[in-house]
């Protein structure tokens, strides 16, 4: 994008007036308010408006045909996963209700997304909850040489012709790798992640993402999914917080309207006995 | 909107991809199938699993509630359901994969309202089949 150069370059004639003392003056960069040229210029890239729902059956498939060159100890670790979860005690990677992280945010999540298109920035907007929010800069800047960790990391990206490129680094240690909700190692540090974000038909998007995690990978691990759109109403994302299963609707000593705890099992389903307490055990 | 005749049960039933959305649901045995009919106590509209609870008919009391766990509200909001859907004392079939460690609790399959025959199932790759 044009609006991207414009960014980058004020953004670098910033940084070369401000003290070289700090390796990163973040202060000395600021973004320009867009231009209606840049607003204009949205309409000219691919549009990604509506509301995308994984393709669950390619989800599933992929996991079967084409999982990630684990290392070897590593697999040792995945196999006992696998087991746990065909014995009926799957491991609930994101029962804590944490994000996802990037990549299982794409990978693995059986909720929709969105994608917000604005002047220097794409953002990706998760159902799950609120912390499911991907930021990809499309400014034309660097990435950064040392960004603060986080489970999204940081992203980069920009517009080959009709397909949009991201690299993300600076992912949180303890963020998944993920192929189900059961089975996933923490990437250990140094994990990144290429993307590119494209339409295959008018509806129909495919993610293709190369994953690098050294510490447990033994190559690149390379992967498509499949998101499907739509406009309908009632396909709209809706504000969806994780936690909320971790409480009950009670009454305070006040009367007012207020959360409690709730009791769950080790999995995180709901257990009936705090729910229905004024009911007796048996009658 | 599913709302499925009687007769579609068996083909419902042959879904089997699981309805999470937050944790796998290999604590149901999906292997096994079970109906129960019973009363609606609670229908809990809630992320990031809606749940709901269920007296099981011939019983009272605590012990005969089975909870019951379902999709979240946004992926069954796109397959035709909202929060209204089910209310208390609602009398209903529920089909479900029961707990593998035998409490009483299950992966929802299909529900029937038995009063107005109306049922409603809640596979994830519906999703993708509403175009």
């Amino acid at each position: 994008m044009n609006g991207g150069s414009r960014h980058f370059i004020a953004a670098a004639a910033l940084i070369a007036l401000a003290a070289p003392a700090a390796a990163q003056d973040w202060d000395a960069i600021s973004m320009p308010q867009p231009s209606a040229e840049e607003w204009a210029a949205i309409a000219e890239l691919p549009d990604l408006s509506g509301t995308w729902s994984p393709d669950i059956r390619d989800q599933f498939a992929q996991m079967e045909t084409n999982p990630p060159p684990w290392l070897l100890h590593i697999q040792e670790q995945v196999d006992y996963l696998y087991a746990e979860e065909a014995a009926g005690r799957p491991k609930g990677l994101f029962i804590d209700c944490l994000p996802h992280g990037s990549p299982s945010l794409m990978a693995v999540t059986h909720n929709a997304i969105e994608f917000l298109v604005t002047p220097g920035r794409v953002t990706v907007l998760g159902e799950s909850d609120g912390n499911r929010i991907r930021r990809i800069w499309t400014d034309g800047r660097d990435m950064p040489d040392d960004p603060d960790p986080s489970f999204d990391g940081y992203s980069v990206g920009h517009w080959d012709g009709d397909t949009l490129v991201i690299e993300t680094t600076a992912i949180l240690p303890q963020v998944y790798l993920a192929i189900s909700e059961a089975v996933g190692i923490p990437n250990n540090g140094g994990m990144t992640v290429s993307e590119r974000i494209h339409l295959l038909e008018p509806d129909l998007m495919a993610v293709d993402m190369v994953v690098n995690a050294p510490e447990i990978l033994a190559g690149p691990w390379e992967t498509r999914r499949l998101f499907h759109r739509r406009r309908q109403r009632s396909h709209e994302i809706e504000q969806g917080v994780c936690r909320r299963g971790d409480f009950i609707e009670v009454e305070d000593e006040w009367g007012n309207a207020a959360w409690a705890p709730a009791t769950q099992d080790g999995m995180g389903n709901l257990l009936p006995d705090d729910l229905f307490d004024d009911l007796p055990e048996d009658e | 909107m599913k709302r499925l005749a009687l007769g579609l049960f068996a083909a419902a039933a042959c879904l089997t991809l699981p309805a999470s959305a937050h944790h796998s649901f290999a604590m149901f045995d999906s292997s096994q199938t079970r109906t129960i009919t019973g009363t609606v106590v609670q229908f809990r509209w809630s992320n990031p699993h809606v749940a709901l609870f269920v007296q099981e008919e011939g019983t009272s009391g605590r012990s005969g509630v089975w909870a019951i766990e379902l999709t979240s509200p946004g992926n069954l909001r796109r397959l035709g359901w909202s929060r209204t859907t089910l209310k208390p004392d609602d009398r209903i079939a529920v089909q479900m994969n029961p707990m593998r460690d035998g409490r009483r609790g299950g992966g929802f399959r299909q529900v029937t309202l038995l009063e107005s025959g109306e049922s409603y199932t809640a596979s994830l790759i519906d999703i993708e089949r509403n175009n």
